[in-house]
């Protein structure tokens, strides 16, 4: 066996190994056993998807393993890729669990299955049948809903993202199940002759479960709820991994297994790109929890790959491969890039949480003094992730936005409308992305501390610091030198025409005008910062200094509740996205008993609940109730009916079968 | 509206004639442009209309090059109005303090002077020289106008 296979049969003894470990061993021990297990599960993956990557191959067959259908997994090189950005992001994520699980949960549950997850999300890409898929598929599912529940007994509302989370990842899974049914056969590979309609119902379901996995809108509605409440490195592993496999398993369905396909495919892919990038970004921008701000900002991110999985496959359409190769680089590219920052936002920010005993926005800041390295952390991936050089989200977007403008002249009349309105979209996303990262970082992490939890958080222990370090580490390197990822990226795109950007320091666009170095555009960014501070420093060293309190309107002491909290920052946003938005306000005013002019007390309540939730969900949970409500009249508890039942049932099918044969 | 069109070709300006101005010693260091904030450390609101009626559109202080600036991190010089009363004794040595160096004081009508008709009353820190250095003081109660504009000739020298 080659050493593709040998790693992830690596990661999978590992992972048995460690769950064997925490079910032994006391309470003391069990979240190293379970972080070590998860990162070196992670570390094997990671070599396994670098070896595929580069061309080796393996196969293994289960025959006996399920029944009727056996087990079956192969390498592949978009598998591969996958294999290795999840990987990645479990090493992190598994040291971060080491110190992380020791103050929060040291249950068994809450430490068996980490390694479970990370060893199940390794082994969706490499699934060669259906069946093998489904299996792993509803085994990350599962132990992903068992880790989301660990802190279920301490927080009421863990139980309501689980069940928000369980009951939308079973309907995506029947969605899943239904389509790959209806390609009538069990193997994933590509080449199969379907019908346009039938090929089209087979892409629309896939979309449906993959989609509502990456967290597309409008079936995104589980993850902001379930990515805060669980545990961070839990929610980084969600949040950073798991949703990859839903763009993984479009881009394998739409591209692999149906072969490309119509353009409308393409064109709803990108829609739902769009929507997501759009609504999820300003839903991040007018959060005040810190987790849930990160939570939509995952589906930001991924409708931002889905915008170039969708242009790819148009480009692929009319014909442009180069097009197609740049585009789909972009995605993949951007899949890294958000695996890379938001392990490192997710685990800062839960560090933080831990810490300051707080996810509230509004209550924390002035961790800067107590927490500095956990600041810096935050800071880094904030930078990351807000598409300004030299963070990593940067190269992606400004591929993707090239991919779209340079595709403009190829797309057709279609391309000509959806095009421009994309890259709008993106330049859109990328601003109020920058907006919400100063807000989650300016407050909760800058100023001065706005509740005692804040004030008196310390510094995370040296494991958690050394996960959120090697998350940083990636951050840099996919920031300043993409290049290095490039080729692996050609590979997994499966251009035939060849790489579609080119070079290690200086990024070239083969076919099309542009290139960017974000090296050197940060060497000269730090040049230029540089001189300006030595000018700042040099210029006034003439003139007389004087130390001068701040300045407070000459009243008293400056306090936390004069600062700009998290809801202040995004008010004005907010007014202007009202329409989007709905925001509900709330007055409650108290009149004294005497005199209804004279007021005691007013009370004032503003929330933004998510619209397409209220909209789209609640009449479908209505009308759930309802039936639930009507079928209890079938069951109302009487053993006389019951056996009326079973006697009507027998009678009719003795008549059915009398008369049929 | 044609009317009023005519009615100001008519009337030209209508503007006060410029005060004759005073070239001070107070102008050197700030080079014709002076940043001015204002603090009521405890005036009856006559000293704010005059103050204001300066800088309004008849006496036109901003073409001397004085311009009112709302944060004395911005300004070069404080206009200081009213007796400064035990309560605002502190916030006006902590302005003061605020402004980065050169800086003026102007303490501007009778009681900033010397308290006028409320010295010695209870709530009654002082005159504004008992609390700051004085530059430059302008006398009446309320001061004129064309006296304001004068004493900000003298701080900009043009």
């Amino acid at each position: 066996m080659s050493l593709a296979g040998s790693g992830l049969v690596l990661a999978v003894a590992v992972a048995s190994l460690a769950c064997l470990a925490v079910l032994a061993l006391p309470a003391r021990f069990r979240p190293a056993a379970a972080g070590a297990g998860a990162a070196l599960a992670g570390a094997g993956g990671l070599v396994s998807g670098i070896a595929m990557l580069s061309g080796r191959t393996f196969t293994v067959a289960l025959p006996g393993a399920l029944p009727l259908s056996g087990l079956e997994f192969t390498a592949g090189r978009l598998s591969g890729y996958f294999v290795a950005v999840t990987g990645a992001v479990a090493i992190p994520a598994g040291v971060y669990a080491i110190g992380y699980a020791r103050h929060a949960g040291t249950s068994r549950s809450a430490c068996v299955f980490l390694p479970l997850f990370a060893v199940s999300m390794l082994l969706v890409p490499v699934s060669a049948t259906a069946a093998t898929l489904l299996l792993c598929w509803e085994l990350m599912a599962l132990t992903s809903l068992l880790l989301v529940l660990a802190e279920h007994r301490r927080r009421p509302e863990v139980a309501e993202a689980g069940r928000w989370y369980a009951v939308m990842t079973h309907l995506g899974f029947a969605c899943i199940l239904a389509g790959l049914m209806l390609t009538g056969g069990g193997s994933l590979a590509a080449g199969r002759h379907l019908s346009p309609a039938l090929a089209g119902t087979v892409f629309v379901l896939a979309l449906i479960g993959f989609g509502s996995k990456a967290g597309a809108v409008p079936l995104h509605a589980w993850l902001p709820r379930a990515h805060p409440e669980a545990p961070s490195h839990v929610s980084a592993l969600m949040s950073a991994a798991m949703v990859n496999m839903g763009v993984y398993g479009i881009v394998r369905t739409g591209f692999g297994l149906l072969g490309g396909g119509a353009r409308w495919w393409w064109l709803l892919v990108m829609l739902l790109g769009v929507v997501s990038s759009l609504y999820g970004i300003l839903q991040a921008a007018v959060s005040s929890d810190l987790k849930r701000l990160l939570g939509y900002s995952t589906t930001e991110n991924m409708g931002l790959v889905l915008t170039g999985v969708g242009a790819a496959g148009l480009f692929e359409d009319s014909g442009h491969r180069m097009l197609a190769g740049l585009a789909l680089a972009a995605a993949l590219l951007h899949v890294a890039g958000h695996a890379a920052f938001k392990t490192l936002l997710f685990l800062s920010a839960g560090s933080a949480a831990q810490r300051a005993g707080t996810r509230d926005l509004d209550a924390l800041g002035g961790l800067r003094a107590g927490m500095p390295a956990t600041t810096a952390a935050f800071g880094w991936g904030a930078l990351a992730a807000s598409a300004l050089p030299p963070g990593t989200a940067f190269v992606s977007e400004w591929l993707l936005v090239q991919a779209l403008i340079h595709g403009l002249r190829s797309g057709g009349t279609i391309g000509a409308v959806v095009l421009p309105a994309a890259v709008a979209a993106v330049a859109l996303t990328a601003g109020l992305a920058v907006a919400t990262f100063v807000k989650a970082f300016g407050t909760g992490f800058l100023a001065r501390p706005r509740s005692d939890g804040a004030a008196r958080a310390t510094e995370a222990p040296a494991s958690m610091l050394a996960g959120m370090g090697l998350a940083a580490a990636a951050c840099a390197l996919l920031a300043l030198l993409p290049g290095i990822v490039l080729p692996a990226l050609a590979r997994a795109a499966g251009v035939a025409a060849g790489p579609a950007v080119t070079g290690l320091v200086t990024l070239r666009l083969s076919g099309a005008a542009g290139e960017l170095s974000p090296l050197l555009l940060t060497l000269a960014l730090l040049a230029v910062m540089m001189a300006a501070a030595g000018c700042l420093r040099a210029l006034p060293g003439r003139r007389a200094r004087r130390a001068a309190r701040l300045w407070d309107c000459g009243s008293g002491p400056l306090t936390a509740r004069m600062e700009y909290t998290a809801t202040s920052f995004a008010e004005p946003l907010q007014r202007v996205f009202d329409d989007v938005l709905a925001p509900e306000t709330d007055i409650d005013v108290t009149h004294l008993d005497e005199a209804r002019y004279l007021v005691t007390a007013v009370q004032y309540r503003r929330m933004v609940p998510d619209r397409i939730e209220h909209r789209l969900y609640r009449p479908v949970l209505a009308a759930v109730r309802a039936w639930g409500t009507a079928g209890r009249r079938l069951a109302p508890g009487s053993v006389h009916r019951y056996l009326g039942y079973g006697f009507c049932a027998v009678t009719v099918l003795l008549i059915v079968l009398a008369v049929t044969r | 509206m044609l009317k009023l069109w005519r009615k100001i070709r008519a009337h030209g300006r209508v503007a006060e004639p410029p005060v004759p101005g005073r070239r001070g010693p107070l102008a050197a260091g700030l080079r014709g442009s002076v940043q001015i904030r204002h603090v009521d450390a405890g005036s009856c609101g006559g000293c704010e209309v005059e103050v204001g009626t300066a800088f309004g559109p008849v006496y036109d202080a901003e073409r001397y090059g004085a311009r009112m600036v709302a944060s004395p991190r911005h300004a070069d010089a404080l206009l200081v109005t009213g007796v400064v009363t035990r309560n605002m004794a502190g916030p006006l040595r902590r302005t003061y303090d605020a402004v980065p160096a050169p800086r003026l004081v102007v303490a501007v009508g009778d009681c900033a002077r010397d308290c006028g008709m409320l010295a010695g009353a209870y709530g009654v820190s002082g005159a504004v020289r008992d609390v700051l250095p004085v530059n430059a003081e302008i006398p009446g109660c309320p001061p004129r106008p064309e006296d304001i504009v004068a004493a900000i000739r003298e701080m900009t020298g043009r």
